[in-house]
């Protein structure tokens, strides 16, 4: 379902509705089948600047238009709506299909997988479309993993801005961010409360 | 250190029994298998390596990526040469192992062995390619063994289609006096990209080209300045004792063992400082976090030669010392000549040069610390002119049954 603005964006601050690119992980952010590697971090940006295109953007590989892009969030974020601004020349991507908190998937995978959601995308030049979620699927998002599978036509498949809208919940998933290895066990590190000259154990 | 998941694919076809490659390509094949398993795993505690065999009855998986190094050796064991080699279900199969992998945070890898001739075509391998380039799979290919022109071709157009900024490759191998992991040694598929390397391939490297260039104490100054510093000076330290140690020995040319003692006393410190040499390189070796087995069997070798051979050594320096003594002092370089006679044992110039009972006192007399009157030395010499005048009998009775 795509939605058009129904206010000129002046008056409403756009930008403020557009602003969960600032909770997105860029660093592990990644792409399958991008023609110059790390290219893709470069689509998420504020909203000022969905029609830059003059820096750098995310582009396919020749000859073959399909594209995954892996996004993975600071903290669980709640998805309402997303804007593609694609490329001109038939290089805008056609399809849209996104998962949920998976993690590496690939192009087979993508192909033989049940899409959480799938949209059918128009030419969006002037960035001014966007495609609603069906939010109750969306509610707690760790990453998203969004796959283009085919373009209007060109060669290759060009995305300039990928915009999120919607609010990040502060709720971080359950990873273990720093693991110390322990090669040797070191008796120091695992004193029991007896060693320590301790207390009474009790048995309840 | 890239995180790193690799898949290895074995060519055990029939062309790999072909003895071009010493001691024959599937042995070298598996060597190169090995040290390239040893370094992945080095470079980065978390990596994984898995192997498969592409020939055989099929192509199948030996071992499932694992960073257990010992695993990875054991299912190398026992390998069957046979078959035909089926390049691209090799490739695809890797790809699959790779897929699923345990950690999906590590890049992904094949190392292809292309010994056999490529029987596919070059569109094919050319879509294989851009599969495992839209995957985001590198492929770093090792072309010995048959020597085909459209071989060649195929496997560089299949790299074509694979590169991604360069971090795929390919490396000729052709068959020569060199082995294939020495070759091996030296490329990026090695050296990881030109990283600057993994410590073990470059140490590796140095021991090989150590080895092949000749250093000093075979250890590559640049690489390990402060051992083979070490080495040098306790070289020059030994060299130093020794010639002190043989002006003490012509001092001591009279008394009864006394060569025997110098010669032993020599020979002990020589062992001293062979050990001292032998625990400096092995502490070198433990301090650092590598595995320099290599250099470490080299350098304890070549003491352990150096101390077995240490007889002819004593007697090389002795030489150096007697030229350089008989210019300054023609009794000091007779006594040195006493003592190199003994030790040489030989009898005859021994025997002569003993029975001159006037020279040896003129020596005794001369030498500081020795006094004429003491019983030991008058004994000494009653025994020396004794044992001279048989001497003398078993020569003359010698050179008689010569002439007959």
């Amino acid at each position: 379902m795509a939605c058009l603005h129904d206010h000129s964006c002046e008056d409403h601050d756009c930008s403020s509705d557009w602003s969960l690119y600032k909770h997105i992980d860029l660093d592990k952010v990644s792409a399958l089948n991008e023609a110059t590697t790390g290219s893709v971090k470069s689509v998420f940006k504020a909203w000022e600047h969905r029609l830059n295109t003059s820096g750098e953007h995310l582009e396919s590989n020749e000859g073959d238009p399909e594209l995954i892009v892996f996004i993975p969030f600071t903290s669980d974020v709640k998805i309402k709506s997303i804007s593609i601004v694609g490329g001109a020349d038939g290089t805008s991507p056609s399809k849209m299909r996104a998962f949920i908190n998976r993690d590496g998937i690939d192009f087979s995978d993508a192909q033989s997988m049940q899409a959480v959601q799938e949209w059918d995308l128009a030419e969006n030049m002037q960035g001014v479309l966007e495609y609603q979620t069906r939010y109750s699927k969306f509610q707690s998002v760790g990453n998203i993993t969004l796959h283009f599978p085919d373009n209007f036509g060109g060669d290759t498949t060009k995305i300039h801005y990928i915009g999120l809208k919607g609010e990040a919940t502060q709720l971080k998933r359950d990873v273990v961010a720093t693991i110390v290895y322990e090669l040797m066990p070191n008796p120091s590190d695992h004193k029991t409360r007896a060693e320590t000259g301790g207390g009474f154990s009790h048995v309840e | 250190m890239v995180l790193e998941a690799t898949m290895i694919c074995i060519d055990n076809s029939e062309w790999m029994r072909n003895g071009d490659y010493s001691p024959s390509r599937f042995q070298a094949q598996a060597d190169a298998v090995n040290l390239i398993c040893g370094a992945k795993t080095q470079s980065n505690p978390e990596n994984t390596v898995g192997v498969l065999i592409m020939a055989g009855k099929g192509v199948r998986v030996l071992v499932t990526p694992t960073s257990d190094l010992g695993k990875i050796l054991a299912c190398m064991h026992g390998l069957e040469v046979g078959g035909e080699m089926n390049l691209a279900a090799g490739i695809q199969v890797a790809q699959l192992a790779l897929k699923h992998r345990q950690n999906k945070k590590q890049q992904q890898r094949i190392i292809v062995f292309a010994g056999s001739p490529v029987k596919h075509e070059k569109k094919m391998l050319e879509m294989i390619g851009r599969k495992l380039k839209k995957n985001s799979v590198a492929l770093d290919i090792v072309n010995f063994g048959e020597e085909d022109q459209e071989k060649t071709e195929k496997l560089e157009s299949l790299l074509a289609a694979v590169n991604n900024n360069d971090t795929s490759h390919i490396v000729h191998v052709p068959a020569g006096p060199n082995a294939l992991s020495d070759v091996l040694i030296s490329t990026p598929i090695f050296t990881g990209d030109g990283e600057g390397g993994s410590g073990f391939a470059a140490a590796a490297a140095a021991a090989a080209a150590g080895g092949v260039s000749g250093y000093d104490f075979g250890v590559d100054p640049n690489l390990d300045p402060e051992l083979a510093l070490a080495l040098r000076v306790s070289m020059e330290e030994e060299r130093a004792r020794q010639e002190a140690a043989a002006k003490k020995a012509a001092e001591d040319a009279s008394k009864q063992g006394g060569e025997q003692q110098a010669g032993s006393q020599e020979a002990s410190s020589q062992d001293a400082t062979m050990t001292e040499r032998a625990s400096a390189s092995t502490s070198e070796a433990e301090n650092k976090t590598t595995d320099l087995m290599d250099d470490e069997n080299a350098l304890l070798q070549q003491a352990l030669a150096m101390s077995m051979d240490e007889p002819a050594v004593v007697h090389d320096v002795k030489d150096t010392d007697m030229s350089e003594a008989s210019v300054d002092d023609p009794e000091l370089a007779l006594a040195l000549q006493l003592s190199v006679a003994d030790s040489t044992k030989d009898q005859a110039s021994q025997s002569e040069v003993l029975a001159d009972q006037s020279a040896v006192s003129d020596i005794l007399a001369s030498l500081p610390g020795v006094d004429l009157n003491d019983p030991s030395i008058k004994d000494l010499l009653a025994s020396m002119q004794n044992k001279s005048e048989p001497q003398q009998k078993n020569d003359d009775k010698s050179s008689n049954e010569d002439k007959k």
